[in-house]
């Protein structure tokens, strides 16, 4: 594998990451092929001692989506690099995924609470308002002034709840960066 | 070597190195190679991180054969995290030493 070969297959294993970080992984690249060169080395010597081009393409987009996850809190950017640190290995099938997976459905879960209280609040305000003027519709209200309050309550609730829901995730969201930047540094990837 | 090992200590060596003075990625790569066999690449998505992790800076800097070389080059976090590895390094691997030579004693 000379020099170009080796460029193009890292290059082809690269995928999704932006064009300033390519740019960048392919200058220290070529600054290496050109020290080894320099050095009296051939291109050959030079892409067999640095490794698989799979394997590495796979750490470097496992760092740049981290750091990208670090910086910008998103679903998109977090379940990215969720996605390049299982390139790295089995074992981070375990390791983050599981975890990953798990934090997802307590966090939809608690949000869908969030919105079902808030909904149900919201109905029986519309239904204490409007129930009266429609009898043929709804029996057995209870004390229209029982439930106009009871559901401004109710959807005040949901709200608050929902709130608390944002925050938490936000929590989450940074715990779980660190959890993933400190797997990282245990496992760098197969050899 | 043991692979788990060598990566292990690959992050150890790079942060000790460029305590000395700063450096380019091949000369790094260069001068941890003369002594533990690693995949070389391996340095650069480690480089990376420490980057990312701002335990190292980096700067462009004209070389002899041409084309300008990425130099790296320690912060204070990054100076303050070495020394930290490198002490629990060298307490670790004293206390591995008196095992192996039989020295610790069953309580």
């Amino acid at each position: 594998m000379n020099k170009k070969d080796f460029m193009n297959k890292l290059s082809a294993y690269l995928g999704g990451i932006s064009v300033e970080d390519r740019e960048d992984v392919n200058s220290d690249f070529e600054e290496h092929f050109e020290a080894g060169l320099a050095e009296g080395r051939t291109e050959e010597d030079i892409a067999d001692s640095l490794g698989d081009p799979k394997s590495l393409a796979n750490q470097l987009k496992a760092s740049i989506f981290v750091r990208e996850a670090g910086k910008t809190t998103s679903a998109v950017n977090i379940t990215r690099a969720v996605f390049a640190t299982l390139g790295l290995g089995f074992f981070n099938l375990i390791f983050i995924l599981g975890p990953f997976i798990a934090i997802a459905a307590v966090l939809i879960s608690l949000f869908a609470t969030a919105i079902g209280i808030t909904a149900s609040g919201i109905t029986v305000f519309i239904t204490s308002i409007f129930g009266p003027f429609f009898p043929q519709y709804f029996t057995g209200l209870i004390n229209p002034a029982v439930a106009i309050f009871g559901s401004i309550g109710l959807t005040c609730f949901g709200i608050l709840f929902f709130i608390g829901d944002i925050y938490l995730a936000k929590l989450l969201y940074r715990l779980f960066v660190r959890y993933i930047k400190f797997n990282l540094r245990i496992i760098t990837g197969k050899e | 070597m043991n692979i788990q090992f060598k990566k292990g200590v690959l992050e150890l060596c790079a942060l000790a190195l460029l305590a000395k003075k700063n450096r380019y990625g091949y000369e790094l790569v260069n001068e941890i190679s003369k002594n533990i066999s690693i995949s070389e690449g391996t340095i650069y998505p480690l480089l990376r991180r420490l980057k990312n992790d701002g335990y190292v800076t980096t700067y462009l800097e004209e070389s002899r054969e041409g084309a300008p070389r990425k130099y790296y080059q320690l912060t204070e976090a990054g100076k303050k995290v070495g020394k930290e590895l490198k002490e629990e390094w060298l307490t670790f691997v004293k206390k591995v030493n008196s095992f192996l030579k039989g020295g610790v004693k069953d309580e």
